[in-house]
């Protein structure tokens, strides 16, 4: 995808986008903040225009293109978030997990890596918030509270060692 | 020159925006709406049958038409980076210097021919080689075109036209304002040139400063700052004899490599909407159309000679650049347009002396940009017409 830029002195700038068909989109932004966008069937055709913005609608639609007020994910592990910064993680514990067939308090998860285990699941029943003698097993799926960052250290050390199946 | 009352500008306001409702609701461009109602209104129609109604020329209006055209040519300094310039320098030339030498000897020929003096034929060749950077622009943007190829040669035509007549204006307002013999020609032009160079010195290691003297957090103070150089400058230069324009051309210049152009843009383009229509306008108000009337045949024949100079010329430009036989033809249909600049330099003419540069010229480029302006905004609109023409004869041809 190759975009040309150029300038058009008196009015502003164009952006020429290619796009996969031969097509063009020409994106005109004006001195005044006016966006104007056109389709170009082909190289040799004119430009239709498709519609125009002002300035600050054509920031909002461009922040949506962006992603940035909804991004579509593909999550190995359902996520949820309570704010921008704590999340809840459901973590699969493997065979070679450094936590299985250890009670919470030993491994201490939440003092080195600063995530709290809010229940367990095994098989069909939940167990909501184990107590430190509580000892996990191959198979447990771990709910655990805890910020971004902590979270996804928690997730790779309690699935170290497995085969990445995905 | 007559003192004004207060009613009499606000009356002034009126035409104009009347004038701009009619051309947009017709579809027309406003410059030429703007002189027409101008003459309608001004002493020369109204005032034949009903002077105590009619919208004097008077000094006030004189004054705000000259900050109109020190604005124009401020955002024409403004718009102007010798970066980019230099970026598509061979091309910008190459479709300029066509432009420039297939256009402005036609004008040189004509004046001559009509048995005008050098001067007075150098006057009309400049009236006749500018396109209208404003209408055509305006043009391209409702059209479409923008988004099209074409636009790339338009555009840099009309930056190559518009240096070339900063320095046109420069040389011939020295020319126009002296006294008539060569050594005093001479002292004129040198003054120009060095007023000039100072200025050029000040655009080149001045763009700091701007950058710093400008930095207004309020929108008030700087549009403030800016007018106030913009309009100081252009008339010191005025009261020692510099084209004003050409020096606000070379303000805008100074503020073009600074961070403050779009800052410029967006605040201070209504207001140079407001002081280029009373500029228009005032341009109409001090129009005979009887005296345009008395030039029709050098304007017919004027109109017969340029138009397809500029069809040829933007043909050729479009060459340059490249693009196919029916786009280039747009480009050729697109700078027939001809507007403010050919009314800036009437109005430096009319400042000249006898009667050819303070009638004839004046009425003539009035008549000139009227018929220019709607003939070319006209052949744009309906260019696919003649796109076609041309497809069918290359294909007999071919």
């Amino acid at each position: 995808m190759t975009v040309y830029e150029s300038d058009l002195p008196g009015v502003g700038k164009k952006f020429e986008v290619e796009l996969n068909d031969e097509s063009q989109l020409v994106i005109v932004i004006h001195n005044t903040g006016k966006r104007e966008l056109f389709l170009r069937e082909s190289p040799d055709a004119d430009s239709d225009k498709l519609f125009e913005l002002s300035d600050r609608l054509a920031r909002q639609v461009g922040t949506i293109m962006e992603g940035a007020y909804f991004q579509p994910i593909r999550t190995e592990t359902i996520d949820t978030v309570l704010s921008d910064e704590t999340l809840i993680e459901w973590v699969k514990l493997t065979a070679d997990s450094p936590l299985t067939g250890k009670t919470l308090a030993e491994s201490q998860v939440r003092q080195r890596i600063g995530v709290s285990v809010v229940a367990v699941q095994r098989g069909d029943e939940t167990i909501s918030n184990p107590g430190a003698e509580f000892a996990v097993e191959e198979g447990d799926t771990l709910v655990v509270i805890g910020g971004k960052d902590a979270c996804r250290e928690f997730q790779e050390y309690a699935t170290a060692g497995s085969p990445d199946d995905e | 020159m007559a003192a004004m009352e207060l009613w009499q500008v606000g009356g002034l306001f009126v035409g104009i925006a009347v004038a701009g409702a009619v051309a947009t609701r017709v579809g027309l461009s406003v410059i030429p709406l703007y002189v027409v109602v101008g003459m309608l209104v001004g002493p020369n129609v109204l005032g034949r049958y009903a002077p105590e109604f009619a919208i004097p020329s008077g000094d006030i209006v004189t004054i705000l038409a000259e900050i109109g055209i020190v604005l124009l040519l401020f955002f024409l300094g403004l718009e102007f980076s010798l970066d980019r310039l230099m970026e598509a320098r061979r091309r910008i030339t190459g479709a300029g210097l066509l432009d420039l030498a297939i256009n402005f000897p036609v004008g040189v020929g004509l004046g001559l021919l009509f048995g005008w003096n050098l001067l007075e034929s150098v006057l009309l060749g400049g009236v006749v080689y500018i396109s209208s950077s404003a209408v055509i622009t305006k043009s391209l943007i409702d059209l479409g075109w923008i988004a099209n190829r074409e636009s790339e040669p338009m555009l840099g035509t009309l930056v190559f036209e518009d240096l070339f007549i900063a320095v046109y204006l420069a040389v011939v307002a020295a020319l126009v304002g002296g006294s008539g013999g060569l050594e005093t020609a001479a002292v004129d032009v040198a003054v120009a040139v060095a007023f000039l160079g100072v200025l050029l010195a000040g655009v080149w290691f001045g763009g700091p400063l701007f950058e710093r003297v400008f930095d207004a957090d309020s929108s008030e103070l700087f549009v403030l700052r800016v007018l106030a150089m913009a309009v100081f400058v252009a008339g010191v230069a005025l009261a020692i004899g510099v084209s004003e324009a050409v020096a606000a051309f070379f303000v805008g210049m100074g503020f073009s490599s600074t961070d403050h152009v779009e800052r410029i843009e967006r605040l201070l383009t209504p207001v140079r909407d407001i002081f280029a229509a009373v500029f228009f306008f005032y341009i109409g108000l001090g129009t005979d159309p009887l005296l345009v009337a008395t030039t029709v045949g050098l304007l017919a024949v004027a109109v017969v000679a340029t138009t397809p100079t500029k069809v040829v010329s933007g043909f050729y430009s479009g060459r340059i650049y490249g693009l196919d036989d029916r786009r280039s033809l747009r480009v050729g249909l697109g700078m027939v347009t001809r507007g403010e600049f050919s009314l800036i330099i009437a109005t430096v003419a009319a400042t000249g002396s006898g009667p050819v540069m303070t009638q004839v010229i004046p009425a003539f480029a009035v008549g000139y940009v009227l018929v220019m302006s709607i003939l070319g905004t006209v052949l744009m609109q309906y260019s696919g017409v003649l796109e076609g023409v041309l497809a069918r004869r290359s294909e007999a041809a071919g």
